[in-house]
């Protein structure tokens, strides 16, 4: 139920996807073999059952654009990108600051939800590209430009929100 | 100037961004893989942003597979309440 709300930001919406999880397991315990962990198998039907909520509710295209970043030639607008972040190893220390994640939550807050899932499922599902874009029934190619676009943002309001302060 | 000329000879940075996240997944190919690798030589902004990126890649990677949301009891209650009326036990 925790992850659920967590992927989906969205109590109505998690409460449903989590109810189809346990019907589904209710309906096809006697496909599950006990080979793998319980819980495994339950966080296994979820992100089927959340990929089956992405299709049903994402069927348009999605509207992807750049233009906030790059100029029509393509070359980036702004120079905040070449503030030094002044990060030294791999993130740990970043991430073992509580200001730090509250910051990160916000940002991540402010992406579209459709793209926020997106970009959830994908490291949950540890960035296998073909199997999420499959699953949420998109193109490669899409699936690299919501990323790319999320990503941006992400690093843009990071950039005002946390660097440029500390 | 000649950034634009750099730009249009061999990638927007627009496209080699892009190009990052493919390179990020494993999924680009070995011309798109040597044309990233020019523009990152000539290009300042985006050797930024890749160096950015790979943090936020490291960041993502820890938090989004470990995180969950509190919820209350309340509402762990309530949603106990609707899948009982559901099931119709």
């Amino acid at each position: 139920m925790k992850r659920a709300l967590y992927v989906l930001s969205n109590k109505e919406d998690a409460q449903d996807v989590v109810q189809e999880v346990f019907l589904a397991a209710y309906s096809g315990y006697d496909s599950f073999e006990g080979k793998s962990n319980p819980l495994t198998w339950l966080m296994a039907i979820l992100n089927r059952k959340v990929a089956d909520f992405y299709r049903k509710k994402y069927k348009s295209e999605p509207n992807i654009r750049l233009d906030h970043f790059f100029d029509e030639t393509g070359s980036w607008k702004n120079n905040d990108v070449l503030n030094d972040w002044n990060v030294s190893g791999d993130g740990d220390e970043l991430l073992d600051s509580a200001d730090f994640n509250k910051t990160l939550e916000e940002c991540i807050q402010e992406l579209p939800a459709r793209w926020k899932i997106l970009v959830k499922m994908y490291y949950i599902e540890e960035k296998k590209a073909p199997e999420v874009s499959q699953e949420l029934n998109i193109s490669t190619t899409n699936l690299w430009k919501i990323l790319q676009r999320s990503r941006m943002q992400l690093r843009e309001c990071l950039e005002f929100n946390w660097f440029s302060r500390s | 100037m000649i950034k634009e000329i750099l730009h249009k000879l061999f990638l927007p940075c627009s496209e080699a961004t892009l190009l990052m996240e493919k390179r990020n997944a494993q999924s680009i190919s070995a011309k798109e893989n040597r044309m990233l690798s020019m523009h990152l030589m000539i290009c300042k902004w985006c050797r930024m942003y890749k160096q950015k990126l790979e943090i936020l890649d490291k960041v993502f990677k820890k938090t989004f597979s470990e995180k969950e949301t509190e919820i209350n009891e309340f509402e762990i209650q309530d949603f106990k309440n609707k899948m009982i009326d559901k099931l119709n036990f």
